[in-house]
C-alpha cells in the first residue's frame, strides 16, 4: 500500500509538472498570437477592439503568477477555456469529440497490431534461424523503421487513388447521419480500414521484435528444458512456458508506448483526414489555437501517467516483494 | 474524395457543392462578427451587404439590401436608403431600426466590431422609414466601402443575446439568399434558399454544400474527381492535376491579388545595413537585380502576374494608374542586372574590404539576412531565385527561415533586414498606402514592416478621403504615386493569383477572362462572390 501510495504522490507532482510545462512553453515561445492572429487586420482595429477581442479569447495581461494560477485552477476543475480556431466550441467538447475517433482507430489498431505482432515474434523466436525467422525479422525491422508518414501515403496513393477500393478521408460518409444502423458502422469501418491498416504495419513489426527477443532470452532457461525433457508437446512449451513469461515485459512497455502509439496516429490521421487528436493538435498549431494545444497536451500526459500507474500495478500484482515494501 | 454525395441521386434540388475554407471539423457557428471561426458562408450569404463594390465591373457600386447611398457634400455623413419590402429569413421586416441596432450593439461590445467601424462615428440615426444616416466624426469619401463590410442583424433576434461574442448563431435568421441550414455534420453542411428572400427571381440555386476538406491536396482531390463545383484553393501545376481531368468541364481563372513584395528594413537593428537601406539608390539597385518573371515562373507555377509597378498598384489597381510613374521611374522596377549592377557601382557601393562583397560607400560591411517563414516553399523558391542575382551583383546575403510566428513578429516590431512581405488588396489603393505608410501603424501590423513614411504622403492621403470631386481625388492619387515611385519604400515583385477553381458540368454562369462579371474567389474575403452566385445557372440533366 505504502508502495502505491508513494506513487501517487510522484504521478500527482509528475501531472502538476507537466501542466507547469504547458503553460510556459507556449508563453516562452516568440510570438503574440494574438498579433499574428489579426496581423492582417492590425491597422484596421483600433487597441479598444483588440483588448476586447484579447479578453474574449481568455488573454489576459494579469501578471504571469496570476494567470499561472488562473490555469492551474482551470486544469483541475476540467475548464480549459474555449478553443480559437473553432471558437466558441469549448476545448473539453472539441477534444471529447476527437477522443471517441481516436480511441477506436488507435484502440482497434494497437490490439489488432499487439496481437499479430507477439504471435509472429512467439514464432519467430521458436523457429529462429529458419527463413521463416529471417523474413518475420526483415518486416518488422522495415516496418518499424520506415516512418510512418511514407507508409500513410503509400497506402493513401494505392489504395485510396490508384485502386479506389476505399475512401481517401472522413470517418464516415459525410452524407449518413450517425446512427446505430448497418449502412452507418460498415461506412465507419470501411473510412477506418486505410488508417488502421496504416497503424497496424506501423506498430505491429514494434512488437514481434520485442516479442522475439523476449522469448529467445527465456528459451536457454532450466525451466524451459525441463519441459521439453518431460516430453511436452512443441506446442504447450512454445506457448505455456516460454510465451507466457516473456509476454510480462510485453505488456508493460505496451502500457509505457500509449503516448508513442498516440503520437504515431497524429501522422495517419493527418494523411486520411480522419476526425481523431493527432489532427485535432495538428490543426490547433497551424492556427496557433493554445487552449487547444495546452488542453490536448493535458490529455496526452494524463494518459501516460494513468497507463504508467496500471503498470505500477500490475507490478504489485506480479512481485510478491513490492506488496510488503 | 470519391464520396457517396457524387453519386447521390438526383434530387429535384440544385446543389452546388463548395469549398471556401479548410478545416478539420465543421463547428456550427454562424456568428457574423466573428472572423476567426465563424463560417465561411455567413457573411454575404446569410447576411447580405448593404452594397458591394464591383472592381471588375468598372469600378461601380452594386446595391444589395440598400437601393442606393448618398455621400453628404461635407463627407460628413453618408445615408443609405434601403430598398423596399425587404424581408428577414423568419417573414419579420428588414428596417432602419435593424441597421441603427446593428452599429448601438457594435458600440456596446467592442469586441464585435471587427474593422473599428464605431471608431469613425459619430452617430448613426434613422431619418425615415427607409433611410439611414450615418454621421462620421472626420469627413471621409471612402467611409461606404467599410460600412457595407459589417454586416446588419436583425434587432429583434440579436437584442437578448446576452453575451453576442460567444454566441454562435446556430440557426441563424438572415437576410441573404441563403439562410436555412438544413443539415450540419462535423463532416458536412448544407445552407438553402431563404424564404423571403428579396432578390428570389436572380437566385437559382437552392442549397450550397459544404463538405470538410482538411487542406489543399484534400481539395485538389474532390476537384479532380468532379465533387466540388466551387473552390478556392492553391493547385499545383493546376493544368495537368485538374484540367486534364475533365477539359470539358473544369476551369480556373487566377485574378491578380495581394501584393508580394521585398522590404528592406528603414529601421533594421543593423547599423550598416540600415545606412544602405534608407538609401534609394540601394534600394533601386536591388529591385533591378530581381528577376521577377523567373521567380513567377519557377516559384510560382506561372501563376502570379508580375509587378514592375515602383508605385506598388500594378495590374490590381490599373484603373487608378498614372502612367507619369513608369515614365519617370518604371525603370527601376525591371529586372536588369547590368543597369542594378552600374547603380550600385556609381553609387559608391564597392567591395572596400576585398572580402569579395560590396560595401557601403563609407566603407562599413552590408551583410544581408533575407527571412522567410519555414515552410513558405513558394517564397521560399522566390527569394532563392533573387538571391542568385543579388550575389552575382556582388552582395552579401543568405537567407534564414525561422518559424511564422517568429517572422511575423519580428516584421512587425522591425528586429530583420530583409524580408518578403504581403500586402492586402483593398477595394482602392488608399487602404494598402495607409496601411503601409501611416507612422501610427509601426509596430501593430505587418504590413508597415519597411517602416517608411513621408509627411507629404501621409498629408496627402489624408486629404484624398476628404475631398469629393473624382477629379480633385484622382490628382491627388496621382501625385501620391509619383511620390511613393520616386522612394521604393517596397520593392514589388508580382500579385499573388486569387485560386478560384469551378466546374461547368452542373452549374453554368461562372466568371472568367472572357465574362468577367465579378471577383469570383469564394471565400469569405470576397463579397462579389454574392454576385456570382445570383448568376449561376444549373445545367439541365
Amino acid at each position: 500500500m505504502a508502495f502505491l501510495l508513494r506513487r501517487l504522490v510522484f504521478y500527482l507532482a509528475a501531472f502538476v509538472a507537466a501542466a507547469t510545462i504547458n503553460f510556459f512553453l507556449p508563453r516562452l515561445m516568440p510570438g503574440d498570437p494574438i498579433q499574428i492572429m489579426f496581423s492582417g487586420a492590425g491597422s484596421n482595429l483600433t487597441m479598444e477592439n483588440l483588448n476586447a477581442l484579447k479578453l474574449t479569447f481568455g488573454f489576459v495581461d494579469a501578471p504571469m503568477g496570476q494567470q499561472y494560477l488562473t490555469y492551474m485552477q482551470s486544469v483541475f476543475t476540467g475548464d480549459l477555456g474555449r478553443s480559437v480556431k473553432y471558437f466558441p466550441l469549448p476545448v473539453t467538447e472539441l477534444l471529447a469529440r476527437a477522443l471517441i475517433w481516436t480511441i477506436g482507430l488507435v484502440g482497434s489498431a494497437t490490439i489488432v497490431s499487439f496481437t499479430l505482432g507477439t504471435l509472429v515474434g512467439v514464432m519467430a523466436a521458436w523457429r529462429r534461424g529458419t527463413v521463416f525467422d529471417a523474413v518475420v525479422s526483415l518486416l518488422a525491422i522495415f516496418s518499424s523503421s520506415v516512418p510512418a508518414v511514407v507508409i500513410s501515403l503509400t497506402m493513401l496513393f494505392v489504395f485510396g487513388y490508384s485502386l479506389g477500393w476505399f475512401p481517401n478521408g472522413y470517418a464516415a460518409d459525410p452524407m449518413l447521419d450517425p446512427a446505430f444502423s448497418w449502412g452507418y458502422i460498415s461506412s465507419v469501418l470501411h473510412h477506418g480500414a486505410l488508417p488502421m491498416f496504416t497503424m497496424v504495419i506501423v506498430l505491429t513489426g514494434g512488437f514481434a521484435v520485442t516479442m522475439r527477443n523476449n522469448m529467445i532470452n527465456l528459451l536457454g532457461e532450466d525451466y524451459i528444458v525441463m519441459g521439453r525433457a518431460k516430453g511436452l508437446s512443441e506446442n504447450r512449451v512454445m506457448l505455456w512456458y516460454a510465451a507466457r513469461n516473456a509476454l510480462l515485459p510485453t505488456v508493460s512497455s505496451l502500457a509505457i508506448s500509449i503516448g508513442t502509439i498516440l503520437g504515431g496516429s497524429l501522422v495517419t490521421e493527418v494523411v486520411f483526414n480522419y476526425p481523431g487528436l493527432g489532427n485535432t493538435l495538428y490543426q490547433a498549431i497551424l492556427a496557433r489555437d493554445y487552449p487547444v494545444i495546452q488542453g490536448q497536451l493535458l490529455i496526452m500526459t494524463a494518459a501516460m501517467l494513468v497507463s504508467n500507474f496500471v503498470v505500477d500495478l500490475s507490478y504489485v500484482l506480479l512481485d510478491p516483494r513490492l506488496k510488503k515494501a | 474524395m470519391a464520396l457517396a454525395m457524387a453519386t447521390a441521386p438526383a434530387s429535384a434540388q440544385a446543389v452546388l457543392t463548395v469549398s471556401s475554407e479548410q478545416t478539420t471539423t465543421w463547428v456550427r457557428n454562424f456568428n457574423p462578427f466573428n472572423q476567426t471561426s465563424a463560417r465561411a458562408t455567413t457573411k454575404d450569404f446569410i447576411y447580405e451587404p448593404l452594397a458591394i463594390f464591383n472592381r471588375l465591373a468598372g469600378n461601380k457600386w452594386e446595391y444589395r439590401l440598400a437601393e442606393s447611398f448618398e455621400l453628404a457634400d461635407d463627407l460628413k455623413s453618408i445615408s443609405f436608403t434601403l430598398r423596399d419590402g425587404l424581408k428577414w429569413s423568419d417573414g419579420e421586416p428588414i428596417t432602419v431600426d435593424d441597421v441603427v441596432f446593428t452599429y448601438d450593439f457594435l458600440k456596446k461590445f467592442p469586441a464585435l466590431d471587427f474593422n473599428s467601424v464605431s471608431a469613425l462615428m459619430e452617430s448613426v440615426e434613422k431619418v425615415d422609414d427607409r433611410t439611414v444616416r450615418f454621421n462620421l466624426i472626420t469627413p471621409n469619401s471612402l467611409i461606404a466601402t467599410t460600412i457595407v463590410a459589417m454586416p446588419i442583424v436583425p434587432e429583434h433576434v440579436w437584442k437578448d443575446i446576452a453575451d453576442p461574442v460567444a454566441f454562435a448563431n446556430e440557426t441563424p435568421v438572415g437576410s441573404g439568399p441563403l439562410t436555412e441550414i438544413t443539415r450540419f455534420t462535423p463532416q458536412v453542411y448544407e445552407q438553402c434558399r431563404n424564404p423571403n428572400y428579396w432578390d428570389a427571381d436572380s437566385l437559382k440555386v437552392d442549397c450550397i454544400r459544404l463538405p470538410q476538406l482538411a487542406d489543399n491536396p484534400q481539395v485538389l482531390a474532390a476537384l479532380a474527381d468532379g465533387t466540388l463545383d466551387w473552390a478556392t484553393s492553391f493547385v499545383p501545376d493546376i493544368d495537368n492535376t485538374f484540367v486534364a481531368k475533365d477539359p470539358e468541364h473544369n476551369k480556373y481563372w487566377f485574378l491578380p491579388s495581394s501584393l508580394v513584395a521585398f522590404t528592406l528594413n528603414f529601421e533594421a537593428p543593423d547599423e550598416n545595413n540600415k545606412k544602405a537601406f534608407t538609401d534609394v539608390n540601394f534600394r533601386r539597385a536591388v529591385s533591378m537585380l530581381i528577376d521577377r518573371q523567373s521567380i513567377i515562373d519557377i516559384a510560382g507555377y506561372g501563376y502570379p502576374v508580375i509587378n514592375e509597378d515602383p508605385s506598388m498598384l500594378g495590374e490590381f489597381y490599373k484603373a487608378f494608374g498614372n502612367p507619369e510613374v513608369a515614365t519617370q521611374f518604371g525603370q527601376y522596377g525591371k529586372f536588369d542586372l547590368e543597369a542594378g549592377t552600374a547603380l550600385l557601382d556609381s553609387s559608391g557601393y564597392v567591395d572596400a574590404d576585398g572580402d569579395g562583397f560590396r560595401d557601403n560607400p563609407d566603407g562599413t560591411p552590408i551583410a544581408i539576412d533575407i527571412e522567410i517563414p519555414n515552410g513558405w516553399t513558394d517564397w521560399i523558391d522566390a527569394v532563392q531565385i533573387a538571391m542568385e542575382t543579388l550575389k552575382e551583383a556582388g552582395l552579401n546575403v543568405k537567407m534564414s527561415t525561422p518559424e511564422e510566428s517568429v517572422w511575423a513578429s519580428d516584421l512587425i516590431d522591425a528586429k530583420y533586414s530583409m524580408s518578403l512581405n504581403a500586402i492586402g488588396s483593398a477595394a482602392n489603393p488608399y487602404f494598402p498606402y495607409i496601411r503601409s505608410f501611416n507612422p501610427a501603424d509601426f509596430g501593430k501590423s505587418r504590413t508597415s514592416a519597411q517602416r517608411w513614411t513621408d509627411p507629404e504622403v501621409v498629408e496627402m492621403l489624408n486629404k484624398y478621403t476628404q475631398v469629393k470631386d473624382p477629379a480633385e481625388q484622382k490628382s491627388i492619387m496621382d501625385a501620391i504615386q509619383l511620390k511613393v515611385a520616386e522612394a521604393m519604400p517596397v520593392i514589388p515583385v508580382y500579385n499573388s493569383p486569387s485560386f478560384y477553381q469551378y466546374s461547368t458540368k452542373r452549374f453554368t454562369g461562372w466568371a472568367n477572362a472572357d465574362n468577367p462579371i465579378t471577383s469570383p474567389v469564394v471565400s469569405n474575403a470576397n463579397p462579389g462572390r454574392l454576385i456570382q452566385l445570383l448568376a449561376l445557372e444549373p445545367v439541365a440533366q
